[in-house]
């Protein structure tokens, strides 16, 4: 039988046709957005591997599942919110709540004690610092951006890039007990990354937003406007991508790697930026270069962490 | 009327299932339970393994 037992279009239109089963144990691993979790926690562990000290493997281990659970429980508090936006767009259609699977009030108790679960076991587990960095994170992801910022302003994802880039700081402080240089820069290299990344994205959804409402920056500024401000950000990122080196924080290994693996991520940028398109900036190549740019643009990232970590580690 | 209005209610009390149905809801379930168990089983375990590793390496928990 079908997971599937009623759809958005069918929630959002008549009386749904087949009754409902209950969900799979596989929906409510979906709620925690799993790919999400996978960047975390790579993220995370790279901020604890370069962290200087020592932690218990065991309690290294148990830091970044709490990073994991804490991360997936604002996923599970994001889908909660947007549950009705959601049903809206082509790329969350199938989501649990929108597709019928998951009773919305049961997806907020789900990220409510997941949350309060991740926090108390990271203090635990680590100290308070680490753990206050992530209650903040998780509030900064549910309350900050999903409900406050996403549907008011094209900056959204500016600001709420600040959610990603937590993990770094949450691993490194769960082993030193305070906020160290290197983590903050991996912060800010998250946090400038995140806006050309959702931008090459809703270059080629901005459909999807625009019947959903959320004024993404192609939706409220146009295309134009957003091709330029991949590009601005792209060459922000690439100073800050290498600072690290000059800086005495990592080495060759790491700064090499940054240098070249940025001016990639500009030459893509620079792509989307100078994209055939018409007068109004909408693309004649279907946005080839976006989607190019935002494939490469989760590799940049996970080679500059990767390059981080390797460069402490030789 | 909201998609949470919408859902439809859960349960073997309904009526107009088939035996399929019915025994699809049950797996369900019963992988729901399962799943349940594990992450409890999975959690004790957590704060079992973080209790003896601080209590042997810092002498305390806190």
């Amino acid at each position: 039988m079908s997971a599937s037992v009623h759809t958005a279009p069918e929630l959002l239109g008549e009386t749904p046709v087949t009754p409902a089963l209950g969900a799979e144990p596989r929906d409510w691993l979906l709620l925690l957005k799993p790919r999400v979790i996978s960047l975390v926690v790579f993220t995370g562990a790279v901020g604890l591997v370069t962290a200087p000290g020592h932690i218990n493997p065991v309690l290294g281990a148990v830091a970044i599942f709490c990073i994991a659970l804490g991360a997936g429980a604002a996923g599970a508090l994001n889908m909660w919110y947007d549950r009705d936006i959601d049903a809206l767009m082509k790329r969350t259609l199938a989501r649990p709540i929108p597709a019928g699977k998951i009773e919305a009030g049961g997806a907020l108790g789900y990220g409510i004690v997941l949350s309060i679960i991740s926090v108390l076991l990271l203090a635990m587990a680590t100290n308070l610092v680490a753990a206050g960095v992530l209650a903040f994170s998780i509030f900064y992801y549910a309350v900050i951006y999903t409900m406050w910022l996403k549907r008011r302003t094209p900056q959204n994802i500016v600001i709420g890039g600040g959610a990603g880039a937590f993990p770094a700081v949450i691993g490194a402080a769960a082993v030193t007990g305070h906020i160290t240089a290197l983590p903050v820069l991996l912060f800010a290299i998250v946090f400038f990354w995140t806006p050309p990344h959702f931008w090459s994205l809703s270059l080629f959804a901005s459909i999807d937003y625009e019947k959903a409402g959320i004024p993404m920056l192609p939706v409220v500024k146009g295309a134009k406007h957003t091709r330029l401000n991949v590009l601005v950000y792209a060459l922000l990122l690439l100073p800050l991508a290498v600072s690290p080196w000059p800086l005495g924080l990592t080495g060759p290994v790491y700064g090499l790697t940054a240098l070249i693996s940025s001016l990639v991520f500009v030459y893509y940028c620079w792509g989307v930026y100078a994209d055939k398109q018409d007068a109004k900036g909408v693309s004649l190549t279907k946005d080839k270069p976006a989607r190019a740019a935002f494939k490469y643009s989760i590799l940049y990232l996970f080679i500059l962490f990767l390059a981080c970590a390797v460069d402490h580690l030789v | 009327m909201s998609i949470d209005d919408r859902m439809p209610p859960t349960g073997l009390g309904q009526t107009n299932w088939t035996d399929e149905q019915r025994a699809e809801f049950l797996r369900r379930r019963r992988a729901r339970n399962l799943l349940l168990l594990g992450a409890l089983a999975g959690f004790c375990l957590i704060i079992y393994a973080v209790a003896i590793v601080k209590l042997h390496e810092y002498g305390q928990m806190w």
